[in-house]
């Protein structure tokens, strides 16, 4: 007998529960498919590529097309691009698509963005230098390791600092960017632009990165998928469907005289891209028919001869099987994707939507369990495998390269009970034996939920892949409530809810699938994107150019107008702060107010306003509000708690101790407290200082500002801030307008832009050092200044009610033995459990030993497969900028000695 | 109710989310001071009762030229050589100001310890209260709870009042009027026997085990109803005989006692002895295998008592 056995032996008699000494170890999961394993191989050794068909097909239909109405000339264009891109079947695979024919592939949307391409057509011809960047560009720092194309070699060409293009590519680039010259929508809304009062602030706000992105670079995303359409009708029905509507609506008003003609044209839209995404999928059926015709070895031939099968069925027909359903899901989401830049196009609930599938073939002896976590398990890969093409500010500042295809498991269902699947366990456990960064896994954590489905995921967040996050579901559906009440939601539709994109809560609702001779209600997203909007304004850079009357040092020009105020209260400060932030807002709105319309109206959705409940009962695009909710668009912050900690300092030491002037402070930061910044060093990390000969000179008041009362302490003396910051954001925010016509809400992720941003702002008040990288999320504590544990953290993160807005982040990093043993489980589950008590929209973990992040650092060969949660999203350690590997590295990790 | 509003006590820490400490999730409150000078402790900076200087030479940031320190500390405790600082603690383990650690950005030079009153440290466990789950609760620790026992008992008297699980870790090196006062308050307790051998266990913790024997005998002879773990880091040559064990097994046996929590031995205490100004005697000694855990883990085992290694405890 093993000592093991001895021991639950004698438990038993002891009557003490020996199961409680069994907890899942990385032993006892099963290895990942063998298949999986060829393929994430694959995945491993292969670089981010672009290539040009899918463009060059796109536009040259929309060329043939000119003068044709838009929506329907853009279906043409993209169905004809979807359906004459080469298909490629990797050996193994059991689910096939892709964005091209690469595996990890992307390609440039000249129609959105082709200034760049056209600025630089004759450095890329000749193969010159790398081309010169934007500002947030110039600031973002891409992983150098993995699959990222950081510098251009041998035949390859480095675009975006991410991608490889190959040198023959070129030509057909810059030729198919040629055509949009002066029409992208990047080029006609800086056109509009100018005509906004304050174009000129704006222009000073985005090159001083106080705020960091424009929207058409990710014009949709940060949403959910719907899959009904497909899953109910199939292609072939969805055409049948359209001639039937085509017939009804066109030519009638129907009472609506702005947008009732359109309904027809709409519909020969969606009749064309439904044909198209039936070819694309045909051609997959083909070549996989042309593959196992050559094919010698018996299993592989088998494996060709299943995927055509499957998909010369979804490429007409509903599914009939599990795995057809799963692949037919998939071939949307590709759809989606390729059809705009995009980050954060999220599965949303697909263990829920799938169920009937599942549920019918595990009755029928269809399929077993171990095959659909097997084919789970390549859906992993096949989503991991989707890249976004956007410039580098966007692709590695912003996204730190990954696309946040989030899937949502848990919550509750329309009547308002626990929604969790069988299916869903067996999503948690291929999350287990393969992975991958994506899909990342959210949890809808409910009281309802199943102690042990609650159980599986935290085993599952214990492996340290930083995933599944959890979030509150009910903090979740109060803020459905609030924000799309006034739009019709309904307590039934806010139970739909889950994440789109990494932490953004989207609006969804329930449709009946009628599957196996019942009604299932589906969950799915009803909104468009929430990627756009005012996005990444940096608060502590807001807050430094209130105290130097709007002038910027690092840039040495005057960016906000000078407000002339003498700052003799934190009031003053505070005001001055929301002042300055409301005519941030306003110039920064209006402009991406006018990119959006200007995309919607050249560049709307197609594959997704097809997808998207309303749009096809309305008659509608995506972009015209033919989704049910359309309140969507928001504000999104970063470095609130670097905020929150400089005003807690000023307040302390300036304004009510009094032991320093407001010039003094100014003057020390101003030199960095006498260090050397991290643009001379090099390190981003906020643990490190390089003194130069003034250090001594700013000794004190360092340690002054460092030691002001910090967020994440439970101290009120430094949460009044988060409080009062919270309170304030709520009302102003929503007195702006969306170009929906709806007020913005605030998001609170920083996804990486803590790292640029940080980057441009200078020292501040509570002690953090000229460009060094903000605090991660918007609850985290600034990584060091939590001196009074978890539960202190908790206390302070929930000073407000996080329904009020989108989300609330919040980082923890645990050291592996703290939830290591028999117990670990529990105890993870426990302090998740505390949180969502308290109403914590969000936490996730990181559970690694710093150690092995610094060794990671420095040999990054050896750790090709580390992943490590950054935002609201995993990723490869060698795939992440170094600020914000720094970044993760200083963050508190907690531990039990 | 007593009036305890005066009684203070210095603690050197309170750790949240404290997971290895007792059943469930946990926060554990350490005392400054304890009875025992063990030679291998990982927290010698309970050693000292009121509150005192560490120095952690390793985030100093001398090597960029500050010395905030030295200008703040009016009695010269701190000075720089070319090898860097040097702290006198000659002078430093008598000082009780502190100007030095307030002048200190990069938190090289810490006070450790701080006076808590009995509201004080129960607002802090009402606010921990609301996340410990079920099975959690409070653990008081140190140093050595014991030792402020007018404190402790205050403290678990508003405990008990609240319904909160509580759990001690004591060397149990205290009068026995004191342990059976304390424990009927108490659900949960860690005793560590160091080493069964008398000779042996002054010469790692400076006292005899005789009263610590006694006093578990006295606890299991009175009607309390706690759980009663007893406990030992395992340090190579010292401990780790299966002779030590079989005679640990017969005193458990005698007592009613059955379950042993076995701990690896480990360094994470080193760099606070240096932070004191102390010398540490197993920098490079005292390491145990594996093997030899389970090896004595068997040996508990066939003798049937529950024998834990580390934390795979059942709570």
């Amino acid at each position: 007998m093993t000592n093991e056995e001895k021991l639950n032996e004698l438990l038993k008699q002891r009557g003490i529960n020996p199961e409680q000494l069994t907890a899942i170890t990385m032993e006892d999961i099963l290895a990942q498919a063998e298949g999986c394993t060829h393929l994430m191989d694959i995945y491993y050794t292969l670089k981010n590529t672009v290539d040009m068909e899918y463009p060059y097909w796109y536009n040259r239909v929309w060329q043939e097309n000119d003068g044709d109405i838009t929506i329907v000339r853009r279906a043409k264009a993209m169905a004809a691009a979807l359906s004459h891109m080469t298909v490629t079947i990797q050996p193994y695979e059991k689910l096939v698509m892709n964005k091209t024919r690469n595996v990890r592939g992307a390609f440039p949307f000249p129609w959105v963005t082709a200034s760049f391409f056209n600025a630089q057509a004759e450095a890329l011809m000749s193969e010159a230098d790398a081309p010169a960047l934007s500002e947030a560009d110039a600031v973002s720092i891409v992983g150098e390791g993995g699959g990222n194309v950081t510098k251009s070699y041998g035949n390859i060409i480095s675009l975006a600092k991410k991608f490889g293009i190959r040198k023959e590519e070129i030509p057909v680039l810059v030729e198919v960017s040629k055509s949009w010259n002066g029409n992208s929508v990047e080029e006609l809304s800086n056109k509009y632009a100018r005509y906004t009062p304050g174009y000129q602030l704006e222009q000073n706000i985005m090159e001083s990165v106080l705020c960091m992105f424009d929207s058409y670079c990710i014009p949709q995303g940060r949403e959910v998928m719907n899959y009904y359409l497909p899953l109910q009708y199939g292609w072939d029905g969805i055409i049948d469907l359209c001639d039937q509507r085509i017939e009804e609506t066109m030519g009638e008003s129907d009472g609506d005289g702005i947008l009732g003609m359109g309904r027809g044209y709409y519909y020969v839209a969606m009749k064309i891209i439904a044909q198209g995404m039936s070819k694309w999928c045909q051609n997959y059926a083909d070549r996989a028919h042309y593959l196992a015709s050559i094919e010698t070895d018996a299993v592989f031939k088998k494996n060709y001869e299943e995927i055509e099968a499957v998909m010369a069925h979804i490429a007409h027909k509903a599914p009939q099987t599990f795995r057809q359903a799963l692949q037919l899901t998939l071939a949307c989401h590709y759809g989606v994707v390729n059809e705009d830049p995009q980050s954060g196009q999220s599965i949303g609930r697909i263990g829920q939507v799938l169920q009937p599938f599942y549920e019918k073939d595990i009755r029928e002896g269809i399929t077993t369990e171990e095959e659909v976590i097997e084919l789970l398990e390549f859906y992993r890969i096949k989503i991991t495998c989707i890249e976004c093409f956007a410039s580098a500010g966007v692709t590695g500042g912003v996204l730190s390269g990954n696309t946040f295809n989030n899937l949502s498991l848990g919550g509750l269902n329309r009547d308002g009970l626990s929604a969790v699947t069988p299916l869903e366990y067996h999503i948690i456990e291929a999350g287990m034996r393969c992975r991958t960064t994506q899909p990342t896994l959210s949890i809808l954590y409910d009281e309802k939920t199943p102690e042990s489905f609650l159980m599986k995921a935290a085993s599952c967040t214990k492996l340290g892949m930083g995933y599944p996050a959890w979030m509150n579901n009910q903090t979740g559906m109060n803020f459905m409530m609030m924000n799309y009440g006034p739009e019709g939601m309904n307590l039934q539709d806010a139970r739909a809810w889950c994440l789109g994109g990494c932490l953004e809560s989207s609006p969804c609702c329930f449709l009946p699938l009628e599957y196996d001779g019942k009604i299932t209600w589906i969950p799915g997203g009803a909104g468009p994107t929430a990627g756009s909007g005012v996005h990444f304004v940096g608060l502590p850079k807001v807050l430094e150019l209130v105290l130097t009357n709007g002038y910027d040092h690092r840039m040495k020009r005057q960016i906000l107008p000078a407000h002339n105020r003498k700052l003799d209260s934190l009031e003053a400060v505070q005001e001055e702060w929301v002042n300055y932030l409301k005519q941030i807002i306003d110039v920064v709105n209006k402009v991406n107010n006018l990119q959006m319309d200007i995309w919607r109206k050249h560049c709307m959705p197609i594959v997704n306003s097809l997808l998207k409940p309303d749009c096809f009962t309305k008659g509608r695009d995506l972009g015209m509000m033919g989704g049910r909710y359309n309140a969507t668009i928001n504000f999104e912050s970063c470095g609130t708690i670097t905020f929150v900690n400089a005003l807690s300092s000023l307040y302390k030491n300036v304004y009510k101790d009094k032991k320093y002037t407001l010039e003094q402070m100014l003057e020390a930061m101003l030199h960095n407290f006498g260090f050397k910044t991290s643009y001379e060093t090099g390190v981003f990390s906020p643990d490190f200082r390089e003194a130069t000969d003034e250090a001594s000179k700013y000794a004190q008041i360092f340690a002054d500002c460092l030691n002001a009362p910090k967020f994440g302490n439970a101290d009120w003396e430094a949460d009044q801030f988060l409080k009062w910051y919270e309170d304030t954001m709520f009302g102003l925010t929503r007195s702006f307008q969306s170009y929906y016509g709806k007020p913005l809400y605030m998001c609170q992720i920083s996804v990486s832009t803590h790292g640029p941003q940080g980057f441009v702002t200078l020292a501040d008040a509570a002690g953090r050092l000229a460009g060094t990288t903000y605090s991660d999320g918007s609850v985290s504590a600034a990584a060091g200044t939590d001196k009074n544990g978890i539960y202190a953290i908790f206390e302070s993160a929930t000073v407000y009610d996080h329904g009020t807005q989108q989300n609330a982040q919040m980082n923890l990093k645990l050291h592996p033995s703290a939830v290591n043993g028999v117990q670990g489980t529990r105890k993870l589950l426990d302090i998740v459990r505390a949180y969502m008590r308290k109403g914590g929209f969000h936490v996730q973990f990181n559970i690694v030993d710093s150690k092995t992040l610094r060794d990671a650092q420095a040999k990054p060969e050896n750790y090709r497969d580390l992943m490590v949660r950054v935002a609201g999203f995993t990723q490869y350690w060698c795939e992440i900028g170094k600020p914000i590997q720094d970044e993760v590295i200083y963050r508190t990790e907690y531990e039990n000695a | 109710m007593t009036d305890s509003s005066n009684i203070q006590a210095v603690l050197f820490d309170i750790q949240a989310f404290s997971v290895h400490d007792g059943p469930g999730c946990r926060t554990t409150v350490f005392f400054s001071g304890c009875p025992l000078r063990c030679r291998w402790c990982s927290n010698p900076e309970n050693f000292t009762v009121h509150p005192h200087l560490m120095f952690a030479q390793r985030v100093c940031k001398w090597t960029s030229g500050c010395r905030a320190c030295t200008q703040r500390c009016p009695r010269n405790g701190l000075a720089f050589t070319e090898k860097g600082p040097e702290v006198q603690w000659e002078i430093c383990r008598k000082c009780h100001t502190f100007e030095c650690s307030s002048a200190c950005a990069s938190s090289a030079l810490k006070v450790c310890g701080k006076y808590y009153s009995v509201d004080e440290l129960m607002s802090v466990l009402k606010r921990d209260f609301n996340n410990w789950g079920s099975e959690g609760g409070v653990t008081f620790s140190g140093g050595d709870p014991l030792l402020h026992a007018e404190f402790l008992k205050a403290v678990l008297v508003e405990c008990k009042k609240l319904q909160i699980h509580t759990a001690v870790e004591t060397s149990a090196c205290v009068p026995e009027s004191t342990l059976l006062d304390i424990m009927p308050l108490v659900d949960f307790a860690f005793v560590d026997v160091k080493n069964m051998d008398d000779e042996k266990h002054k010469a790692g913790t400076s006292v005899s085990n005789r009263l610590i024997l006694s006093n578990i005998s006295a606890l299991k002879a009175s009607d309390w109803q706690g759980r009663l773990v007893l406990r030992y880091p395992v340090i190579s040559g010292y401990n780790d005989s299966e002779a030590n064990a079989i005679r640990l097994i017969d005193f458990m046996k005698e007592n009613g006692l059955f379950e042993v929590n076995i701990l690896k031995f480990h360094r994470l205490g080193q760099t606070k002895w240096e932070q004191l100004g102390h010398t540490y005697d197993y920098a490079a000694s005292g390491d145990v295998d594996d093997e030899t855990l389970q090896r004595l883990q068997s040996v508990y085992l066939d003798h049937d008592i529950l024998c834990y290694i580390g934390d795979k405890t059942p709570f």
